[in-house]
């Protein structure tokens, strides 16, 4: 099941509580498109009332963002990380990452995103994802990668981050919903200006996620996720199998994983859940690759 | 004491040469990196190897008395949170066992603040380098010529449920 988040371009307010209104009251399935508008037809300011008192939970369960807004938070949110380390000053390896990046999204159900890859300055073991297409991972993790499916399987588990919509559920039950809505008003009102004092304390709220970290569930589905993802842009499925070897072989005291250790499971318990999900299944698909020449180039 | 870094540091240098790894469960090792292809002998469980080579889902291993085959890359296991892995498999100490089965609990318990923490948190936004990133993008159309020039075929495959 995937989470309920329902994109949808109307005003804010209005589609809070029409989105209530349908739940509630219009008996219409909210995941089956026309539903919600149905259910305008019974808002009252009375109901309207109602609805905020009685339907806290659904409203916690229910996130009306839109993939424009979506996007501009996480271009907001990637614009304070890179605050915090600056791409690497190699335009070729940028644009490498970004095509297998690229390449791997058009693989997914999230096609149509325009999606950024970079490699930040930090010589730590980590990736960053921002809601909308953002991702962000570390040299120090590039450098330990043996080859391009192993590159792929990162990506591919940056990516199911954002196909799923993770770190938006996050950063919406971090933040609350009143918060992540003002940030929302905020990036609207101020459209392509980060810089500003406000929405940059608003920001660095948000990005409170990356020193949280995700739900537990979240990331192994992003590892069962990923796996599948390279698996279908023609890779091995087992790159991200190498990468967690390399992280669980670091071991979690390093102090280049701190972070990493701190927001994700043990790469040992992901490999139990990774075992477990693909079995023998990935093992027979024709043709995969794990390595291309192209990626020695950009070896330390 | 002296002595005990300079073997800590011996250790640390053992470990980083060879990359090695514990067989999580009692497995055939193969002649060959296919399911029906012939043994070269069963590895007990938790059996410390050495990694020679990686090909999709199988790893070429060495065992301690030299001989050579393939196991499934998932039947080995690098270590646990609870020390650095790379302290304990190097075979100088012997295969602690170093087995995590994924227990609750242990996602938040990273002790030491990374820099890169602080610096997350004391970060301002930089619209400059946002700019960069986004200039970096590349179209679907150019991804897919990339994919072909590395004989990278797309397919169809599932999205795969906790468990098979």
């Amino acid at each position: 099941m995937k989470p309920e988040f329902f994109l949808r371009a109307y005003g804010r307010p209005i589609l809070h509580a029409a989105a209530l209104g349908a739940l509630l009251f219009g008996g219409g399935c909210a995941n089956q498109g026309g539903g919600m508008s149905g259910g305008m037809g019974a808002l009252t300011i009375e109901n309207i009332t109602k609805i905020a008192t009685i339907g806290q939970k659904a409203m916690e369960s229910q996130h009306e963002v839109t993939e424009a807004e979506e996007v501009q938070m996480g271009a907001g949110i990637a614009s304070h990380l890179l605050g915090a380390a600056p791409l690497v000053a190699d335009a070729e390896m940028q644009r490498y990452v970004n095509r297998v990046g690229r390449w791997l999204a058009s693989q997914t159900e999230r096609a149509n995103l325009k999606w950024h890859f970079g490699v930040i300055d930090d010589a730590d073991i980590n990736a960053f994802t921002t809601p909308g297409g953002y991702v962000l991972i570390t040299k120090g993790l590039f450098y330990k990668l043996r080859n391009e499916s192993e590159l792929a399987g990162v990506l591919a588990h940056e990516i199911a981050h954002v196909v799923q919509r993770h770190h938006l559920k996050a950063i919406s039950k971090n933040s609350g919903k009143e918060a992540l809505g003002g940030l929302l008003q905020l990036l609207a009102d101020n459209r392509g200006n980060y810089d500003s004092q406000r929405i940059a304390n608003a920001l660095k709220g948000a990005s409170e996620v990356f020193i949280r970290g995700l739900d537990k569930e979240d990331e192994f589905e992003a590892d069962r996720m990923g796996v599948v993802i390279a698996a279908r842009a023609g890779y091995t499925p087992y790159g991200l199998v190498g990468v967690l070897q390399t992280l669980a072989a670091t071991g979690s005291n390093a102090p280049t994983l701190a972070l990493m250790t701190k927001t994700h499971p043990l790469p040992s318990a992901r490999l139990d859940m990774l075992e477990a999900a693909m079995g023998d299944k990935l093992d027979n698909l024709d043709k995969r690759v794990s390595d291309v020449p192209r990626f020695a180039k950009f070896r330390k | 004491m002296k002595s005990v870094i300079g073997l800590l540091l011996l250790i640390g240098v053992a470990a980083q040469a060879a990359e090695m790894g514990t067989v999580v469960r009692a497995v055939e090792l193969k002649q060959k990196p296919f399911i029906d292809a012939p043994k070269v002998m069963d590895l007990q469980e938790k059996t410390t190897v050495e990694i020679v080579l990686r090909q999709e889902a199988w790893v070429q291993v060495k065992s301690k008395d030299g001989k050579t085959g393939w196991i499934k890359m998932l039947s080995l296991r690098f270590g646990s949170g609870q020390a650095a892995a790379g302290d304990q498999v190097g075979g100088l100490l012997g295969a602690v066992s170093v087995f995590n089965t994924g227990s609750s609990g242990n996602t938040t318990t990273g002790g030491v603040k990374g820099l890169t923490e602080e610096q997350i948190r004391n970060a301002t936004t930089n619209s400059k380098e946002l700019a960069k990133m986004e200039a970096n993008a590349v179209s679907s159309d150019d991804a897919a010529k990339f994919a072909k020039a590395g004989k990278l075929s797309p397919g169809k495959v599932e999205y795969l449920p906790p468990k098979s």
